[in-house]
């Protein structure tokens, strides 16, 4: 009976120790993201208004580094770009203030949060799959490439509504 | 107490105070319609100019029609439609038409002079110029695209934005487009941005021409006090004084004409809600110089962006 209770206690200390790893990995991943800490490809021209995208991110835990993939790519979208390549040009960010994400924090916070509102924006495209060749391992850590799609489009007019960035027809 | 009244008052000024919108229109470049025949040749005074007849291109090219779609579509899909052209143009005829046939009950007919027609075109304050090729390899196609836009008040080049598209097979002509100018309308709408944030911050540029009528009482080189000062340099005041930061560049000068450029003109008037425009600026300016010298003038307005005041006198 001893021995049973002392197997469920290790057995629930291990799971709770790997579900802090994971929280504090995902904490890791997010200053990463915060710190511009991830590169963005273009990949090809999207269908009307979406962006099509190969997302490099850094972790420790490669399934952590492939879901924080999403948040980097709209956190990209907005805040830093990307340049192109042959046949697709590289785009601008939505947000031309640099300082945006600072001034606007009470925004871009809960926006940002674990199941935040980016989420409603972006979808990995080969549903989270990772060829063996975006997958580098770098000193202790995964360095990961996901290719995902980004519906600008509605991303945009999210902002444009939230009074974050200016729409085209703004002041007239 | 007062202060929170007058705080509240100025936020719902600026709240309601609105500029007024640039027209955009979409027109095929002059090489396209060169290269497609859309041009005929008039003889002016003895030396032949070319003239392009869009209403001829839209009547006989429908590809250019599904272009022009396309990218109006996107453009109102960004919350910023554009005016049409082919539409322009028949309301035109139209109007033309009415005012030709139109007469009062003393039998008086609607009033137009030459320059009245010459006016009568269309004329947005930005121009969307486009001009597309369509690059064939065996089955595959692909589209070359040139998008310009064009401020039509300074003639400056204020977005452009050019490129190919993925190589198609069976594709038709708007789709290869789409899939070329797709990836980058949104660069292309960033610089129309910056274009109209700057014209918020530094006021709206427009042009200025200064003209005197043959008959003037006075012209630009009229000494008008015992300093010595002439016409021309009171005018080059009014205009340093009106503009936002004095900014405006006088690009020539003669005793019967002065041309401003660059002329930063406020976007509303000095009440804060009314907008201002080319036509407002050239009004207030004719009114200086009836209140100042009792000179008659005329001002009139091209747009939002190209104004004009003739001293001397009344069309």
């Amino acid at each position: 009976m001893k021995s049973k209770t002392k197997l469920i206690f290790t057995f629930l200390l291990l799971i709770t120790l790997s579900i802090n790893v994971v929280a504090q990995e995902r904490k890791k991943a997010d200053k990463d993201t915060e710190i511009w800490r991830y590169e963005i490809e273009a990949m090809q021209t999207g269908v009307t208004g979406t962006y099509l995208i190969k997302v490099w991110s850094y972790s420790k835990k490669p399934e952590v580094a492939i879901e924080q993939s999403k948040k980097n790519a709209v956190h990209g979208i907005v805040f830093k770009g990307f340049t192109g390549k042959s046949g697709v040009p590289g785009q601008n960010p939505l947000a031309n203030n640099v300082n945006l994400e600072e001034e606007k924090s009470g925004f871009f916070k809960p926006f940002f949060a674990d199941g935040g509102k980016y989420m409603k924006f972006v979808s990995t495209s080969t549903d989270g799959a990772v060829a063996a060749e975006d997958r580098m391992k770098i000193g202790k850590e995964y360095k990961v490439g996901v290719i995902v799609s980004v519906n600008v489009a509605e991303l945009r007019k999210d902002l444009e509504n939230a009074s974050i960035i200016k729409s085209l027809s703004k002041g007239f | 107490m007062k202060r929170i009244i007058i705080a509240f008052l100025c936020s719902t000024v600026m709240l309601y105070s609105q500029a007024k919108k640039p027209s955009i229109m979409i027109f095929p470049a002059n090489v396209w319609m060169v290269s497609n025949g859309y041009v005929s040749e008039i003889d002016n005074q003895g030396s032949k100019v070319q003239v392009m007849d869009y209403q001829k291109a839209f009547d006989n090219n429908a590809d250019l029609y599904s272009v022009v779609n396309k990218i109006e579509n996107m453009m109102k899909e960004r919350g910023f439609p554009l005016e049409n052209l082919a539409s322009s143009l028949k309301d035109l005829v139209d109007k033309k038409a009415l005012n030709n046939m139109d007469a009062n009950s003393n039998g008086s007919n609607i009033a137009s002079s030459p320059r009245d027609m010459l006016l009568a075109t269309a004329r947005p304050d930005i121009v969307l110029e486009i001009t597309w090729s369509v690059n064939t390899l065996g089955p595959k196609k692909s589209v070359t695209f040139d998008l310009k836009g064009l401020d039509a008040g300074t003639n400056k080049n204020i977005a452009s934005a050019g490129g190919t598209g993925n190589q198609l097979m069976g594709a038709i002509l708007p789709i290869m487009l789409e899939t070329a100018v797709l990836s980058h309308i949104d660069n292309f709408n960033g610089q129309l941005m910056t274009h109209f944030d700057d014209m918020f911050e530094n006021g709206r540029e427009i042009s200025l021409d200064i003209k005197v009528w043959d008959d003037s009482p006075k012209k630009l080189n009229d000494e008008i006090n015992e300093d010595g000062d002439e016409l021309k340099d009171d005018i080059k005041k009014w205009v340093t004084t009106n503009t936002v930061k004095g900014r405006n560049k006088l690009i020539n000068s003669s005793p019967n004409m002065m041309t401003f450029k660059e002329v930063r003109i406020p976007i509303y008037a000095e009440d804060g809600t009314t907008a201002f425009d080319a036509d407002a600026f050239a009004t207030n300016l004719r009114k200086h110089l009836r209140k100042t010298y009792k000179l008659p003038a005329e001002s009139s307005a091209i747009g939002l962006g190209k104004s004009e005041v003739v001293i001397g006198g009344k069309r």
